[in-house]
């Protein structure tokens, strides 16, 4: 079967939801995939174990930004996602050493766009996944921020066009 | 120590990144493309993502305590006043306030969640657009061999410490 971005889009779907139901991906809710988020607990978590840069609780815990299901062992969804791409992208010859061409998508360009991509999404709580899944949690700030992720993008394709 | 958590979202991951790089599925490319060039084949994808999402909401309620919040905007100002009442703030709960998860999520001021919304929305988007891809998508590039991509996650990686290290105190202490 040919798989199209409508079923896969349909797939993470039910399991965004069935990892907060059935796999205790709780607190907090609305948790069950996140791009932003899960990197931000595993990358804490480790920065945290090696040397405590966010500083000490009263109780001499560590204090480590994120979401609780993360306190004692990160999710680890973004090794996952890259051991399970790393197989697709192999299995079916796709995989190949490359570099966008257009100069704002060159490696060092990147480096920062991906810093300002991680602080604006964890401004308010999520990647474009998360921010979805929150929506139909019937989170209204969420919904939103959807509809700005929108007009972020219509921006983006008006500077592209302007690049390009 | 519950270790389901850790062990489950690794296999959602490995179900992801296959299908995801199968499918090509981006979230924001879908809005790039339908404004674009008028494709629609991402833009179902994240249709299909809301509608089926709301529909294991629905379900799931019935069969697992772990939704009971599930329609946020009625049930999450409980939460709220369950955490306040232990911090000791008196303030009356709002059916605007988050789920978890921003800088300032026990922060009883909803106009200050809205704007965050609407300037870390619009950052996402616009960023992720010239980026070429919303963060999912780019780490399926980078599985793929993108050394942009690569980059790129070593800045998403770091901009996780530079925002808990610098940006989230400066908005506590400009929003609070």
């Amino acid at each position: 079967m040919r798989m199209t971005a409508a079923i896969a889009g349909g797939i993470f779907g039910l399991l965004g939801a069935a990892g907060q139901a059935f796999f205790h991906v709780i607190p907090p809710p609305a948790y069950g995939i996140c791009i932003a988020c899960h990197m931000r607990d595993m990358v804490n978590w480790v920065t945290a174990h090696i040397s405590p840069i966010y500083g000490l609780k009263a109780s001499g815990a560590m204090i480590i930004p994120g979401g609780p299901v993360s306190y004692n062992f990160p999710l680890l969804t973004i090794v996952g996602i890259l051991i399970g791409a790393v197989i697709a992208a192999s299995v079916n010859k796709e995989f190949k050493w490359k570099v966008m061409r257009v100069w704002w998508q060159k490696p060092w360009a990147e480096f920062f766009l991906g810093i300002l991509v991680m602080i604006s999404a964890l401004t308010f709580g999520g990647c474009p996944v998360r921010t979805a899944l929150k929506a139909v949690y019937l989170d209204i700030t969420a919904i939103i921020g959807l509809i700005m992720i929108g007009v972020g993008v219509f921006v983006g394709c008006q500077v592209l066009r302007k690049l390009s | 120590m519950d270790l389901l958590p850790p062990i489950a979202t690794i296999f959602l991951g490995l179900i992801m990144g296959y299908l995801g790089q199968r499918a090509r599925m981006c979230f924001v490319g879908g809005m790039r493309d339908y404004y674009l060039v008028k494709d629609t084949y991402l833009i179902k994808g994240l249709f299909a993502f809301l509608v089926c999402a709301l529909a294991g909401f629905i379900l799931f309620q019935f069969v697992s305590p772990a939704i009971k919040t599930f329609p946020w905007f009625l049930d999450g100002g409980e939460v709220f006043a369950k955490k306040w009442a232990g911090m000791g703030v008196t303030a009356s709960p709002s059916s605007l306030l988050p789920v978890p998860g921003d800088p300032i999520t026990w922060s009883p001021k909803a106009w200050a969640h809205i704007t965050l919304a609407i300037v870390g929305g619009f950052g996402l988007g616009f960023f992720s657009c010239i980026a070429g891809g919303c963060p999912f998508r780019q780490h399926i590039m980078a599985a793929e061999g993108s050394k942009s991509a690569i980059v790129y996650l070593v800045g998403f990686a770091l901009g996780a410490i530079i925002f808990h290290r610098f940006v989230a105190p400066l908005i506590k202490a400009v929003l609070g």
